[in-house]
């Protein structure tokens, strides 16, 4: 039977699609969360594009500005062996212009505006990000969806690119003594190729890679399906939907991505490596542990414990070298998450041989003390404190609450309970610690690296 | 029965729907889409910007109170400004009020230095001391539930503000060593000959000491500067976050009510006179791995109505990578790794420079270029749509300088520290749209047109292999004591 209008059926079918490809704006392209719970401070959405793009949006109305961060999982993680330096050279190659932009013209494009711009390589991710005034956020998306879609690598830009990002990198290496050593302390603490390996190697891999080697990494991962967009700021979220959709929705989805790699740590006794190739003026040391797998909650509690150790003048690890015993000249921490394998990584600068031994037997009596004894509540209080300041802070302009997100949608946790995230730091208790401390600070996972004569 | 044919879309539909098909979803068929061509035009109604206003109160002791409601985060900036800053230490004791100022929280009669950085950190608090050329600004930026201590915690070290003999030795300690290791930047080796010539005979050159006048400065040096010029009629409290400032106002009153007033005689110096004559400074950096060049002179104070058209001519002289010196410096002549210029800004005027980090075969190509650079702009204003770019980037660019906790304590203890007016604080979009030609032009003329002072960083070697050409050149050693004057022609 025949509809009354007189149009048939598959006449109706293709007015249809032709509706659905002319305003593909108008319908959300898959079901859109609602805006999640939280005791953030803030609110965001999110919803996925046809191509498989994610798209997180925040609005913070306070200033006339928007951030616009693309994050692509094309890290370090992805090279081969050889590649070094490829996910590096591809992020600076998404300056040197598209089908629409010329070289450094985006760069250009957004500070004519008065706009703030750059980018970064880590383990698991290529981030761009600008923040300019948010009439201008059209032209942030256009820019952006131009290097996606149609990014033109041409070889003497590969070629001048390469050789600039080498050369800054051997100025690095010349102004900075110990650099060498915190590559070297991370192929030992990540003792596997796609976690272990640095940013830029010898060099040599990066002279040794081809155009192809570069078009086929860009083809692979700089795509719609392995990306997410992030928008936070002076928005109006109908109107920055309409503009994701017209700017994004027509690129095509990458083929086949492969999964990222998974860690394959194979270490039974502790590593101890000394190291003499730096300044004869130079003692010290850098000390790890290693964290994989993790147990529920342990995450949360080993930041608590990396406050408690490391951050601020008076915690303990602080207070012992650098005020009480001051054996240390220089003493710094951090808790580091490699796409979910954290480790504990310390750097001690001391005067000679004797000060890194008692620096070193300081810090494992610190971490020895809290497998027994109990924090007071006062001082897992202040740890507590410390971290939530940082916590907020860290979320406190568009570009920080941008980066909160796109950490947030990389590491895997489900969106919806980022609200009760803080909420669970704040619930760590001592026995938690001790229980951490107990299971987790071994021999099977500590690394030791020290620097200079001993 | 309808026939077959009519089941089928007709030759009109077809080409409509590829045609659709090509247009809405080009990527796959091939082509681009034409809103990819061209960049988008923003939206025709920018958002302006808008601070929340700055409410001030004074206490029964002149202690004045700036609170502002900034709502949207659950951390609260709290401040204290003293009307006193490196231009207000003794001339023969350079360096006193950064030592006072240290000094602070590092204990009272009743609390140790360590008791009260622990009780800082206990409250999650991050304090910190800034001492500049005319005022110096105590922070904390705390959790909303901590303003209470934090309150107190500063009314403590303030007030009650105790110098042992021990505590000043650990801070000189610190203090020389932070000085020393400055030295290894030739940034900051530059920038510190750059204001130290410019402000030769003037009292500003006395924020310009090396590491070697700490030693000199006793525990009697610092309770005298502290009992001077710590007074509440010479201070502010600010406090900025999603607060009451009734409620906070009350607060601070109750807090500092015990501040002894005691009137502060405290001058505002006469601005300096711009460097008038060709002048080439050399500091010897021996580890330097390129040159770095400061090429600037004296300007208006922030106050003065040029402000907005001289940002407008920073602007284009090199406020980014798309400005004149980075594009000609950079980009055509290969000279410099970057090339901007900068301002700052004092109570009685302001300072601005270019700043080049140059291969040092360049140096003196360089330097010429950006003193040409500099003149072009004194004999010849921008064009009209250099000049709107530069403004859009300004305007653009403002709210992103206290988007921050830190930005936004900043510029608030500015404005305050500093008595300026409206336009410093959120109306500066609405100054700079008024700034035109003829604006930029006067600003020009009156502070591009004389010589700037020239500056450069770089190696001991490099004087007789790159610098000949200059007709004298003054040579300082990094700790900024005169080595030589070198004349054209002359050996070293």
């Amino acid at each position: 039977m025949t509809s009354s209008t007189g149009i048939n059926k598959a006449a109706r079918s293709l007015l249809l699609i032709l509706l659905a490809l002319l305003v593909p704006a108008s319908f959300p392209a898959a079901p859109v969360q609602d805006t999640a719970p939280n005791t953030l401070g803030f609110e965001f959405q999110e919803h996925r594009l046809r191509n498989g793009l994610r798209v997180i949006l925040s609005v913070d109305g306070r200033l006339p500005l928007v951030t616009v961060a693309v994050a692509y999982g094309a890290g370090t993680m992805r090279e081969k062996p050889g590649q070094e330096g490829l996910a590096y050279l591809l992020e600076n190659l998404m300056f040197q212009g598209s089908e629409n932009v010329s070289p450094l013209q985006h760069v250009g494009f957004v500070q004519k505006v008065g706009g703030d711009l750059n980018a970064t390589t880590t383990l698991d991710r290529a981030l761009f990000y600008q923040t300019l005034p948010s009439n201008y956020l059209a032209l942030a998306l256009w820019l952006e969806s131009d290097r996606m879609k149609s990014l033109a690598i041409t070889p003497a830009a590969i070629e001048k690119t390469r050789a600039d990002l080498l050369k800054e990198h051997q100025d690095r290496l010349a102004s900075d003594p110990y650099l060498e050593s915190f590559a070297l302390f991370d192929s030992l603490l990540y003792p596997d190729f796609p976690y272990g390996h640095p940013l830029i190697g010898a060099g040599i891999e990066m002279w040794g890679l081809t155009e192809s080697d570069v078009l086929t990494f860009h083809r692979t991962y700089y795509v719609p399906d392995n990306a997410v967009l992030c928008i936070v700021g002076n928005i109006d979220i109908a109107r920055t939907r309409e503009l994701v959709a017209r700017y994004f929705d027509s690129i095509p989805p990458g083929l086949d991505i492969p999964a990222p790699p998974l860690p394959d740590f194979r270490q039974e006794n502790e590593v101890v490596v000394s190291r003499s190739g730096v300044p004869a003026s130079v003692a010290g040391f850098h000390l790890g542990y290693r964290f994989t797998p993790l147990q529920t909650g342990d995450a949360y509690s080993l930041k608590i414990l990396e406050y408690l150790l490391l951050k601020g003048k008076t915690s303990r690890l602080m207070d012992r070298l650098l005020n009480r015993d001051r054996t240390a000249q220089h003493f710094s921490g951090t808790l580091e998450d490699r796409r979910g394998v954290l480790a504990l990584k310390i750097f001690c600068l001391n005067n000679n041989a004797v000060m890194v031994e008692r620096s070193e037997k300081a810090v494992l009596s610190e971490i020895d003390r809290l497998r027994t004894n109990s924090v007071s509540p006062d001082e897992m209080a202040k740890a507590k404190r410390l971290f939530k300041m940082d916590y907020l802070r860290s979320q406190s302009t568009n570009l920080g609450r941008a980066l909160f997100l796109v950490d947030a949608a990389f590491s895997g946790k489900p969106m919806n309970a980022l609200g009760g995230e803080l909420d669970k730091y704040m619930r760590v208790n001592p026995s938690a610690l001790i229980s951490l401390v107990n299971r987790h600070f071994n021999l099977r996972n500590r690394v030791l690296l020290e620097l200079g004569q001993r | 029965m309808r026939s077959s044919s009519r089941v089928r879309p007709g030759p009109a539909l077809c080409l409509l729907a590829l045609a659709a098909v090509a247009a809405a979803s080009p990527t796959f068929a091939g082509a681009q889409e034409r809103f990819r061509r061209t960049p988008p035009l923003p939206d025709a109604q920018p958002q302006e910007l808008k601070l929340p206003p700055i409410e001030r109160v004074f206490l029964p002791n002149g202690l004045s109170v700036a609170t502002v409601y900034r709502p949207g985060s659950p951390l609260v900036t709290l401040q204290l400004v003293v009307r006193a800053g490196e231009i207000d230490s003794p001339p023969e004791r350079p360096g006193v009020a950064a030592l006072t100022a240290r000094m602070i929280g590092k204990g009272t009669k009743l609390l140790s230095a360590g008791a009260i950085e622990d009780m800082v950190e206990s409250m999650g608090a991050d304090y910190s001391v800034e001492v500049l050329m005319d005022y110096t600004v105590f922070t904390f930026h705390v959790l909303e539930e901590s303003l209470d201590r934090a309150l107190f915690v500063l009314r403590f070290i303030v007030l009650d503000a105790q110098f042992t003999e021990r505590e000043l030795a650990s801070v000189k300690r610190t203090a020389y060593y932070d000085l020393y290791n400055r030295k290894k930047s030739p940034e900051f080796l530059g920038w510190r000959q750059f204001l130290r010539t410019l402000f030769e005979n003037h009292p500003y050159q006395t924020a310009t000491y090396d590491e070697d006048v700490i030693k000199f400065i006793s525990t009697k040096d610092v309770a005298s500067f502290y009992a001077r010029f710590y007074r509440p009629d010479n201070a502010v409290v600010l406090v900025s976050g999603a607060i009451n400032g009734a409620t906070v106002g009350k607060k601070i009153g109750l807090h500092f009510a015990t501040w002894v007033r005691q009137p502060v005689e405290r001058a505002v110096p006469a601005p300096p006179a711009p460097n008038a004559r060709d002048r080439v400074c050399y500091v010897e950096d021996p580890n330097a791995a390129d040159a770095t060049v400061f090429v600037g002179n004296v300007i208006m104070a922030a106050s003065d109505p040029a402000f907005f058209p001289f940002l407008v001519l920073k602007h284009v002289l090199g406020g980014t990578t798309q400005s004149r010196l980075f594009m000609n410096l950079r980009e055509s002549k290969a000279y410099a790794y970057y090339a901007f210029s900068e301002t700052e800004f004092f109570r009685s005027c302001g300072v601005f420079w270019a700043r080049a980090r140059v291969t040092p075969e360049f140096i003196v190509p360089a330097v010429r270029e950006i003193v040409r650079e500099i003149k072009a702009l004194s004999a010849e204003a921008p064009v009209p749509a250099e000049i709107e770019e530069a403004k859009s980037f300004l305007i653009g660019n403002l709210p992103t300088r206290f988007e921050s906790l830190e930005g936004f304590a900043e510029w608030m203890a500015r404005v305050v520290a500093l008595d300026l007016d409206e336009g410093q604080w959120d109306k500066g979009p609405e100054r700079l749209k008024l700034v035109n030609v003829e604006r930029v032009r006067a600003a020009a003329q009156n502070y591009l047109a004389g010589k700037p002072l020239v500056v450069i960083v770089g190696r001991p070697e490099w004087l007789g292999l790159y610098l000949r050409e200059f007709d004298t050149i003054e040579v300082y050693d990094n700790g900024g004591a005169l080595k030589l004057i070198l004349r054209k022609g002359e050996e070293r």
